[in-house]
């Protein structure tokens, strides 16, 4: 029993991070960007790139140079959520959120196939790949990676949720998600903030793309559709546009089909969990958390 | 200095070279086909799908070079009844969807034999197709029962089918002295399939199967199945899917601490599945069509290979091979290429020397004789012989 909860938590914590850039950005402009999780797998490429270029490096340090990778992606993968949201989201801000939405689909395909046109079709294996001991907690396997994983993944949800909360960014950020008119007559640069947000979660997203990689060895260009899908589940589950909700929906539905595969066997896995999404949508669509808070981001 | 009229008159030039072209193009397509199937002039052209893109694209260069190999040689001793074979490649990317409409195209291109199918999945929506157009077909790879099953005139199967495979798997199981069987399949009609055979055949022997299990392809974690795994306690697991989710579920097992056997099936013998699974690739065994690399007397035919396209010989070259030279034989007995008399022909085949041994067809289009080894993962990651299972 405790091993589904260990593995619930394992593969949860990927959703949150996946699922924090679907939420801020939903947030704060209400579009829900479907090239997020291609920005996943963008992250993932990049640090397989990075790491196969500088096998010699990679070669001495397993881990150090998996975070330096990891901040290397996460740098890039920000920059690629900035330039997107650039080219392809700011010009239809005035437009009817179906554009957008749309327009998203539009960027999810064209970084899907753009990363298959220059790294192959093929599945690639990671040149550096976590492993280390296993422990036994009360009877639960876990091993060192998934530890260390689990606790960069929380790290980066500590440093958002401080990042969002105390600084004069994030206060600018939660005032845009209130009211962009109010935000933008009290002196906030609007479309600058828009752009950090896309940077933040994006980076998110490349990191978690990163870890994913080194930690399962593989990687190919539609990897980001699934845990895309999942993770606008588990926004929706903890209550879309809000930070805390993300994570918890992440842990939630990382829970859910932990134990709901454990009873029902592998295949049904992805049915569960989208039959979760469909259950919120029609009976809570606000989410777990969506209801009682009033500021949305 | 912009003229509306003139315009317009760009226009219609436009649209009609358009419309020229699209006809030139249907009329050129359709007498091209029409051409290359009746005519007794020009090279015969064999058509085969392989999958040159998706999870399985790895096999559809393996296929290609070696049936390219064989009808190089043939051409260079003279060809067929004085004619060249042609060899025409599609992608049939490991789907159903994208498979059908390769079929046709291949149809169009004016094949007379079909030498492909790779995956089961795959091949079987092409069948019906096929068999309208008169075009017998050699499968080197795919080997689902339901190929059998489909019952269509001139289908046959060059690889040993699931019901062998699964024989194969049982017979080594019960030679390591296996009692619990646990069977993982990924839910294509390959792997599906052959899971099926073996929990039928296991029937009959003494082992236990203790779990059979079902995995999603396409996703990255698979404790769930590798928990209902480790709580079945099973001595040996078999895996009856294709490498990407096989590498994985070997690693995330080894992780999980599983000391037992992991037996793959054909679709995982690969060697991109020691790169997937690490470390945990060491001591996994496979049921396994004879490559060239385990047959005594291939070094020539290896050299060759080698040779000619810079690296070893994969999976189902051997196959590919001997796909196009049974449709050459075939051929050859019937005395051109009319459809009821090529599928006759090759049925009739008796004794044609392959690389699984002398070539005899069953009734169904299987193979009556020549079947499946057991490989273990060697020292460089790539799968060796273990045992031939003959005696």
């Amino acid at each position: 029993m405790l091993q589904l909860v260990v593995d619930g938590l394992f593969v949860g914590s990927f959703y949150a991070l996946v699922a924090l850039g679907y939420s801020m950005v939903y947030g704060i402009i209400k579009l829900l960007n479907f090239a997020h999780g291609d920005v996943y797998m963008v992250g993932a490429f990049t640090g397989f790139v990075v790491l196969s270029s500088v096998t010699g490096v990679a070669a001495v340090g397993g881990l150090a140079s998996i975070l330096i990778v990891l901040l290397i992606a996460m740098l890039l993968t920000g920059i690629l959520g900035v330039t997107v949201e650039r080219v392809a989201y700011r010009p239809l801000r005035a437009s009817p959120r179906l554009a957008v939405l749309i327009t998203a689909v539009g960027v999810s395909f064209i970084l899907e196939y753009g990363v298959r046109q220059i790294m192959g079709p093929n599945p690639r294996v990671y040149p550096v790949r976590l492993s280390g001991e296993t422990f036994n907690l009360l009877g639960a396997r876990i091993t060192l990676p998934q530890i260390i994983l689990f606790a960069v993944a929380a790290g980066l949800m500590v440093a958002l949720n401080y990042l969002v909360m105390r600084s004069r960014d994030g206060r600018a950020m939660r005032a845009i998600a209130l009211d962009p008119q109010a935000a933008k007559l009290m002196g906030v640069n609007v479309d600058a903030v828009i752009s950090r947000t896309f940077f933040i979660g994006s980076a998110l997203a490349g990191a978690a793309g990163v870890m994913a990689g080194a930690y399962y060895g593989t990687v190919d260009f539609l990897m980001g559709f699934v845990i895309g899908l999942k993770a606008f589940t588990a926004a929706v589950i903890g209550g879309i546009g809000n930070l805390y909700g993300a994570m918890l929906g992440g842990i939630l539905l990382g829970l859910l089909e932990s134990f709901g595969t454990n009873f029902l066997g592998g295949e049904w896995r992805d049915v569960f969990s989208f039959a979760c999404l469909i259950l919120f949508l029609s009976f809570r669509p606000t989410g777990i958390l969506g209801a009682r808070v009033v500021e949305r981001m | 200095m912009r003229n509306p009229f003139s315009r317009r008159g760009h226009a219609a030039v436009a649209l009609g070279a358009v419309a020229a072209l699209a006809l030139g193009a249907c009329s050129g397509g359709v007498a091209g086909g029409e051409d290359a199937a009746t005519e007794d002039e020009g090279p015969i052209r064999l058509g085969m799908l392989a999958p040159f893109s998706g999870s399985e694209a790895a096999f559809g260069p393996y296929m290609e070079n070696g049936a390219q190999m064989a009808i190089d040689e043939i051409n260079e001793d003279g060809g067929v009844l004085d004619r060249d074979l042609e060899l025409v490649t599609e992608d049939d990317a490991c789907d159903a969807t994208s498979a059908t409409a390769a079929a046709n195209k291949l149809i169009t291109a004016g094949i007379v034999a079909s030498v492909g199918g790779y995956c089961s999945g795959a091949t079987l929506p092409t069948l019906p197709i096929f068999a309208d157009a008169g075009v017998p077909m050699v499968i080197p790879a795919a080997n689902s029962n339901q190929l059998v099953e489909a019952d269509e005139n001139g289908v046959f199967l060059i690889n040993g089918t699931g019901d062998q495979q699964a024989q194969a798997a049982l017979e080594w199981a019960q030679k390591q002295g296996a009692q619990r069987l646990a069977l993982v399949d990924d839910n294509t009609d390959y792997s599906a399939d052959l899971a099926a055979a073996v929990a039928e055949q296991a029937a009959e022997t003494d082992i236990e199967i203790v779990l059979e299990e079902s995995v999603t392809a396409g996703e990255s974690d698979y404790s769930a199945n590798v928990n209902s795994i480790l709580s079945a306690d099973p001595d040996m697991v078999y895996w009856t899917g294709y490498y990407q989710e096989g590498g994985l579920i070997a690693a995330q097992l080894a992780a999980a601490g599983y000391a037992g056997e992991l037996l793959v099936a054909d679709g995982t013998v690969d060697a991109k599945f020691a790169e997937i699974a690490g470390a945990a690739a060491q001591g996994v065994e496979g049921t396994f069509t004879q490559t060239p690399d385990m047959l005594e007397g291939a070094e020539d035919w290896i050299a060759q290979y080698e040779e000619r396209y810079g690296e070893g010989p994969g999976p189902y070259s051997t196959q590919a091979y001997d796909a196009v030279r049974v449709v050459a034989e075939g051929i050859e007995a019937a005395g051109g290429t009319e459809s009821e008399a090529l599928i006759e022909a090759i049925q009739n085949i008796d004794g044609l020397e392959l690389f699984s041994g002398p070539l005899k067809f069953t009734e169904e289009g299987t193979l009556s004789a020549g079947g499946f080894a057991i490989v273990e993962v060697g020292p460089e990651g790539d799968f060796v012989l273990l045992d031939d299972l003959q005696g």
